[in-house]
């Protein structure tokens, strides 16, 4: 795969955006859009520097980083106080400087801050880092230029709008170029789109004559001074309009003669184009950049709980001003003599109203600032995880999974809907060749000694090719007598292989001598050809009148009289050749419900068992083709050739005519035998099917393939079975009749729901037409919905999306198959608007982006389809069944280290903030903090932070082995419990609980008390030392109690912390600091003089055992009375964990016999057209053959 | 990357670290029914004992407190009055201590109502002078930073200008015609800290000169460095009752100390039972701000003052931890009982 001309994209870590393009807001992209909107059309001429300059298109280089050296600090210190925590603190920080409300030093709400940001710019700069050098990287790419009529060798970023170009085979589209011409015949271009839309296969792009004129010569190429008018930049990327004007004569362009950026020459030496689009204006890069903004459920209730937190803090302030201004009227008006207080006085609202603002700067600490940094850096954390992981690294790739995205990673614990695709995803998207019946006769299946089918594993002994120069290596069979009746001579079998080796529209390319690269349309075909290859009957190459073949290592030549192409309606292809020896034969492969109509009925006897064979293969989940042959005389082929060539030069409905031209040759042909090909299933995926049912994970599949094909697939992996009371298949053409079948299926799935009276039809009716949520309904046993593109199409309208969606939530696998790429995301939306859950898609093409733009998390497997989906996912890796892994561990662990977190975090401010609260009442709502200052600074980000980040890094309840072997245990995530806002309610009246007992035990153990030397401590430095000692125990106590898995680092950060708090505070308040900055560090002495009183050490114990025990109370009731599944479920796992663990049970794959699968085409017309009017033949075919078979031309 | 490409692995395969495979050797608690109870048990128990440790030892102490505000109603009134700032006014109390109290005896003057605690009374205070360093900064002390005249106020600050003036004696009575003096001291009521390094006069070899060009402070009768006559050591920032004051209390109602008994003669093994007066020159007035002011006698333990709230608080915790200990055993009994007899 070419991935190296999109290294940009290739960034690591992305800070919110997917796509580095994303938020450039003052990079030249956002420069080149502007200026795009005003460009109303494009006007350039080759070779003519001065006049494209006037128009100041953009250069090829880009930019994707963000800053430069100088612009760092300004922009982004203003993206970060675009944040709405950044600029509460910077609001915080103005109130702060107003000495009539200042309640706190400045450094308070500084040092925090200064932390916060600079942590968030750092990790901006590493990112800018990497962008400058992918940037750097692609920019100076080597590209040939055609200057002054010399061709020179120029980097990238120095291509302009204008200039031609020269491409050689395999390099990368450098910019979006008109191609001029090329080394192949009319100016014809391979190009591979795989990074621009993920289709592997090749496609062509031709040239205009007026331009293949010029060839290679440079003169001529030099003096081109063609000009070209087209759209403005744009990113449609099967679209293009323009026109060119050369020499006086305007020629139409369109995307046919367009070679665009990303795109990759193959199959042409070399060829040359004039740059239309660069840099940014390209179609890659305009398409890069609408990306939307993920955010995760979490993120959401946060924002909410944030609000609340934030009326919370409002109501705390205001009973405070309002309690201040009473105790103004009761006592401070008379403490004045002690503390006058003129200027308060003259209004008693303004005293009021200040301290409001005093109140809100000290309790500002309930909304933490360092909340969404800690939650960023966990994300991260869990993000790492998932790239490092072994288990999730696909060693024939070399690739290992890779978190696009690192702010979704707990919602891959909370997933509900999984789309995928089909082909690539499930499968493999490689056919194998392993079965077929020729002449009654079945081969492939491998046979022990006592005549006991055998299961081929590794080990099982292949075929020998050797004798074969031209056999593939990598084609593998194993029933022997297959080849020793090649070797025998048996002549069906000979004309089996002949008919595979030429009926079919692949294309070869001979690298070297023997090493013959085939180019498919279709896999399955490259699957047949490749059989027949190894079988000895090599297909070597073709001309638009002959098929080279050599068969058994003799070269014979077949001349190439017609190809009846394939199409949806006839589902089979054949091809009339002649042989060397004169004999005239149509060789046809097709679905064998069609072929069996078309057979002689001399074939009855042979049909009938090779149907036997066909129900054997299909049983085994294989896709089949029946193979036919009919010979011809002379006579009959001329008349039929004269028919044909009518048809297909006719105007109207050549389509129509030509098939029914082909259904006159199709007949009375002999059936020599069917093929079976395998869609090899990736690895494990019934396997990781099965297990995510298991954790209530509902699979959707959306496909572009067939019916067949996917309903094929969806039973190869367990997803639709025999046992299923039924299975729907909705193929109706239109909106009424889906409708009803719709409502039969529902009807039928949950008997009543279709009257008045059903709760949940009711529900609907009653319900507003928008944004409501669907109740989930249980259907009365385990049903399939198969529902095809037309059908979809109709059922996805407004009237019927719900019904659609009732009845697929009730079923237990649904399957879409012909689907658009806008369908699937229409599918997925429809979920996402009527259902409160996330989802997710997973997909390799270019055609699942839509969808896995549109799902909560996209996933892209980097596989055989081009990087596309990959560039546009969140997460990527190579096999679909590591989504076990990413959902049931990583997902799994992210959310519950996520929601530990938060309920840590919520409450653990909300007891440091609140005893301010109480604190309050008894220091005559003055706004006096209750701790040391410097403890408000550090409380956060230093003395709690590590032993919580720990917890979260490392936590794990079970491993990853329990995780997979019990999916139960992913459920809570689905449903929310662990974070929502009744457990954040419990937390805050938990916190509320505890600031309580932080404030009122030591008011109780210091009222009227003193040092066992007779002197102070009920003074406000030891009150608050005692106070804020005891909340930073109570504090890691609670994460101590909160972690389940205690690595060394969990010990040395929590210890490790208490350490720290006691030894930064005997240096904050020793002699030395405190001496130094008298005003700053008060506290001098405190810590020595309080921490040797042992009430102030049994105080601390008592407010920490107070804070603990009711938590404990409860737990171990919940867990005895109250026990949810999960903890079930753990309870049944420590148990088991005495054992070792026993391996996983294998997912029998069962399979049935009555389905039939039938397709081994490309999906759309083949290349059939091309290869017959030659266009795409290189004029040095080998071996030519005689002018006299013009009958066909 | 060299060691990966000689072992033969792909070069983008992740370390196999026991960190980064998330495989970290670590220890699972695993709470059980037996080792939640037994460690509800264990913590009761030690709370009881500690409680009913920590309640003896509180009952041993030995307090009388006596608030004076009403008693000496005469001083209260005159005080209200800020045009009689200069009069003297004094107070005898008699009292009985009915018990001895043995041991150290310490005096403490207790103010209610009055909040040390205000935030702005309690910024309200200069560190840096009071190190000595440089007196006429007056800065953070306002409302009380300069004489009208502009001449800086040393001690500066709403602390140092309120401070508890009065000036108590306790005199015995062995019997009714005899009264002698208890011997008070007033050396060793701070903390070491504050008299030693928080706490330093200016560098002068005469306190007086060093403190010129400053004025006292509004409500002060005499200057700083006139604080106690008696003592010349005891003068300046240096002063003990200064001190003491300006260790500012956490909560309105305080109590502070002001000497400790001198334990010679007769009073060597504390205050014998017996007859006692104080003599108080009442200076400070708290009727204005409808506080209360009062002397308490104290012995006191290795828990520190007269203060029950521990011990209690301590016996009750230890009860109810055995309280929820009992019942949650109980229920996880009739639940495991419950279990074994659906598995029979």
């Amino acid at each position: 795969m070419q991935v190296s001309g999109m290294p940009l994209l290739k960034v690591p870590f992305k800070k919110q955006t997917k796509v580095v393009f994303e938020d450039d807001e003052s990079g030249p992209n956002t420069r080149a859009l502007t200026r795009a909107r005003k460009e109303q059309e494009r006007h350039l001429q080759a070779n003519n520097k001065e006049f494209n300059e006037k128009f100041e298109y953009v250069n090829n280089a880009i930019r994707t980083s963000k800053y430069n050296f100088f612009t760092f600090l300004p922009l982004n210190l203003f993206e970060q106080f675009q944040r709405v925590a950044n600029a509460y603190f910077l609001f915080l920080l103005v109130l702060q400087l107003i000495p009539q409300v200042s309640s706190l030093s400045w450094y308070t709400t500084v040092v925090p801050l200064v932390l916060v940001l600079s942590m968030t710019g750092v990790k901006d700069a590493i990112d800018d880092m990497y962008r400058h050098e992918s940037d750097k990287q692609l920019n100076n790419q080597p590209v040939l230029v055609l200057v002054n009529g010399m061709i020179k060798e120029e980097k990238w970023m120095n291509i302009k709008v204008g200039d031609i170009i020269k491409l050689q085979n395999n390099d990368s589209v450098t910019a979006d170029v008109l191609l001029l011409s090329s080394s192949e015949p009319c100016s014809l271009t391979y190009i591979e789109t795989a990074e621009l839309d993920g289709e592997t296969n090749l496609k062509v792009r031709q040239a205009l004559t007026v331009t293949s004129n010029l060839g290679d010569n440079l003169e001529k190429l030099n003096t081109f001074k063609g000009e070209v008018r087209c759209e403005p930049p744009n990113n449609k990327l099967d679209e293009f309009k323009g026109i060119l004007i050369y020499e006086n004569e305007k020629y139409p362009l369109d995307n046919e003669k367009m070679l665009l950026r990303g795109c990759t020459i193959r199959n042409t030496d070399w060829c040359y184009g004039l740059v239309i689009y660069a840099g940014h204006d390209t179609k890659l890069m305009q398409n890069s950049g609408k990306t939307i903004f993920k955010r995760t459920n979490i993120d959401h209730l946060m924002n909410v709980l944030v609000f609340w937190i934030f009326l919370f803090l409002a109501g705390m302030c205001c009973i405070l001003a309002i309690g201040h201004g009473i105790w103004d009227n009761q006592k401070g008006y008379y403490f004045q003599i002690y503390l006058p207080q003129k200027e308060k006085f003259s209004a008693p609202g303004v005293s009021t109203f200040l301290i409001f603002w005093s109140y809100l700067i000290i309790l500002n600490t309930v909304v933490p600032i360092s909340l969404y940094v800690s939650v960023e850096i966990i994300r991260l954390g869990n993000s790492f995880y998932i790239n490092w992981d072994r288990k999730m690294f696909y060693i024939p790739y070399n690739t290992p999974a890779q978190a696009h995205t690192t702010t979704l990673n707990e919602e891959l614990g909370q997933i509900q809907y999984v789309f995928s695709d089909k082909t690539g995803t499930l499968t493999q998207n490689i056919m194998v060749f392993i079965k077929c019946s020729i002449n009654g006769r079945s081969y492939g299946d491998v046979y022990d000694m006592t005549g006991q089918k055998m299961e081929i594993t590794e080990e099982t002994e292949k075929v020998d090719f050797s004798y074969n120069k031209l056999a593939d290596p990598k084609f593998s069979f194993y029933d022997k007598s297959l080849a020793e009746a090649v070797k025998k001579g048996d002549i069906m079998v000979h004309l089996f292989f002949l008919s595979l080796s030429l009926c079919h529209t692949v294309m070869s390319e001979e690298k070297e001598e023997g090493e013959l690269v085939y180019q498919a349309q279709s896999p399955d075909e490259e699957a047949l050809v490749t059989a027949a290859r190894n079988f000895g009957f090599v297909f070597h190459s073709r001309t638009s009148e002959t098929i080279t073949v050599i068969e058994m290592g003799v070269t014979k030549v077949y001349k190439l009289l017609a190809i009846l192409d394939f199409n949806n309606v006839r589902k089979r292809m054949s091809v009339i050749v002649q042989t060397p020896k004169g004999k005239v034969i149509l060789f046809c492969k097709g679905a064998d419900t069609i072929i069996w109509e078309l057979l002689h009925s001399t074939c009855r006897f042979l049909q009938d068992v090779t149907m036997e064979h066909l129900d054997e293969f299909a049983g085994d989940g294989l896709r089949t083709l029946a193979v036919a042959f009919r010979e011809l005389d002379e006579e009959t082929f001329q008349r039929w050739s004269r028919k044909h060539y009518e048809a297909s030069i006719s105007l109207e409905d050549r389509e129509e005519k030509l098939g029914l031209v082909y259904e006159e040759i199709e007949k009375d042909m002999m059936l020599l035998g069917a093929t079976a090909i395998e869609d090899k299933l990736q690895d494990g995926v019934p396997e990781t099917i099965t297990i995510l049912s298991k954790a209530n994970i509902n699979l959707w599949v959306l496909t572009g393939d067939k019916q067949e094909t996917a309903v094929n697939i969806a039973y190869a992996c367990n997803m639709l079975s025999d046992d299923m009371d039924d299975v729907f298949i909705i193929n109706a053409k239109d909106s009424s009749m889906v409708l009803q079948e719709l409502r039969s299926a529902r009807n039928k799935m949950k008997p009543g729901s279709l009257l008045e009276t059903d709760p949940v039809t009711a529900f609907l009716t009653r319900a507003k037409r928008k944004n409501f949520i669907m109740p989930e309904e249980v259907a009365t046993g385990s049903f399939g919905l198969v529902i095809n593109g037309h059908s979809l199409a109709h059922a996805l309208e407004k009237n019927m999306e719900v019904e659609l969606l009732r009845i697929a939530c009730m079923c237990k696998s649904v399957i879409c198959c012909r689907v658009t790429p806008l369908q699937k995301a229409q599918v997925v939306e429809l979920v996402k608007k009527y259902k409160q859950v996330v989802t997710l898609a997973i997909g390799d093409g270019a055609n699942d982006v839509s969808m896995i733009k549109a799902a909560h998390i996209g996933v892209g497997l980097s596989g055989q389809e081009g990087m596309q989906a990959v560039l546009a996912s969140d997460f990527s890796f190579a096999q679909f069944r590591f989504l076990q892994r990413l959902l049931l561990v990583h997902g799994r662990w992210s959310y519950l280290r996520m929601c530990k977190f938060l309920r840590y975090f919520f409450y653990k401010n909300f007891a440091f903030t609140l005893v301010h609260f109480w604190y309050g009442f008894f220091s005559g709502f003055s706004a006096q903090t209750i701790y040391d200052e410097w403890f408000i600074a550090f409380y956060n980000l230093v003395y709690t932070s590590l032993p919580v980040l720990a917890m979260t890094l490392f936590d794990q309840d079970v491993n990853d082995l329990w995780s997979l072997r019990f999916p139960e245990l992913y459920e809570p995530g689905q449903y929310n419990l662990y974070f929502n806002k009744k457990e954040f309610v419990k937390c805050i009246i938990y916190g509320i609980y505890s600031s309580l007992v932080l404030f009122f035990v030591p008011y109780g153990s210091t009222y009227n008390s003193v040092q066992s030397s007779g002197k102070d401590i009920s003074d406000y430095q030891s009150f608050a030392l005692i106070v804020q000692t005891s909340l930073l125990v109570v504090a890691t106590v609670q994460v101590g109690l909160e972690t389940a898995y205690w690595t060394t680092v969990n010990q040395f950060f929590i210890w490790g912390s208490l350490i720290l708090y006691f030894s930064l505070m005997f240096l904050l308040y020793s002699d030395g600091l405190c001496l130094l900055f008298p005003h700053t560090f008060r506290f001098l002495g405190t810590a020595r003089n309080s921490l040797i009183q042992p009430q102030v050490w049994l105080t601390i114990l008592l407010t920490v055992v107070l804070c603990v025990l009711p938590v404990a109370v409860y737990r171990f009731l919940q867990m005895e009375l109250l026990p949810t599944k999960v903890d079930k479920v753990l309870r049944k796992i420590h148990e088991c964990m005495k054992y070792p663990l026993p391996p996983p049970p294998r997912v029998r794959l069962r399979r049935t016999s009555s389905r039939r699968s039938a397709y081994a085409f490309a999906h759309q017309y083949g290349f059939g057209a091309l290869i017959t009017s030659g266009k795409n033949m290189k004029s040095r075919a080998k071996f030519g053959f005689g002018d006299n078979f013009s009958s066909y031309k | 990357m060299k060691s990966r490409k000689s072992r033969g692995l792909p070069s983008k395969m992740p370390d196999n670290t026991a960190f980064k495979q998330q495989q970290l050797p670590a220890w699972r608690p695993h709470l059980t029914p037996r080792t939640v109870l037994s460690g509800f048990f264990t913590t009761g128990a030690f709370f009881l004992g500690m409680g009913i440790l920590l309640i003896l030892s509180a009952k041993s102490i030995k307090e009388i407190e006596i608030t004076y505000t009403d008693i000496c109603s005469n001083c209260s009134k005159l005080r209200e009055n800020a045009s009689n700032f200069y009069k003297e006014c004094n107070c005898s109390i008699h009292f009985i201590i009915p018990e001895k109290m043995p041991g150290n005896v310490y005096m403490y003057y207790k103010l209610h109502n009055f909040y040390q605690n205000y935030h702005q009374y309690i910024m309200s205070r200069n560190n840096r002078q009071l190190l000595g360093e440089d007196i006429t900064n007056v800065e953070n002390c306002a409302p009380f930073q300069r004489t009208s005249n502009g001449i800086p106020i040393v001690p500066c600050g709403a602390i140092a200008n309120s401070m508890f003036n009065d000036t108590i004696l306790l005199s015995y009575y062995p019997n009714s015609s005899t009264r002698i003096n208890v011997p008070l001291l007033s050396s060793d009521i701070t903390w070491w800290t504050d008299k030693h390094v928080k706490f330093q006069n200016p560098k002068s070899s005469n306190l007086s000169s060093a403190f010129a060009g400053t004025a006292k402070p509004p409500y002060w009768r005499k200057p700083i460095y006139q604080l106690d006559q008696e003592n010349p050591e005891n003068n300046g920032f240096l002063n003990s009752d200064f001190i003491v004051w300006m260790r500012a209390a956490a909560l309105p109602t305080f109590k502070k100390l002001y000497r400790r008994i001198h334990r010679i003669q007769q009073f060597a093994d504390g205050l014998p039972a017996g007859n006692y007066s104080f003599d108080i020159a009442y200076n400070f007035p708290v009727t204005v701000f409808k506080g209360e002011k009062g002397i308490v006698l104290s012995t006191v333990t290795w828990s520190g003052g007269k203060n029950f709230f521990l011990g209690i608080a301590y016996t009750v915790t230890g009860a109810m931890t055995w309280l929820a200990a009992f019942s949650m055993m109980a229920v996880h009994l009739k639940l495991k009982k419950k279990q074994e007899s659906l598995q029979h």
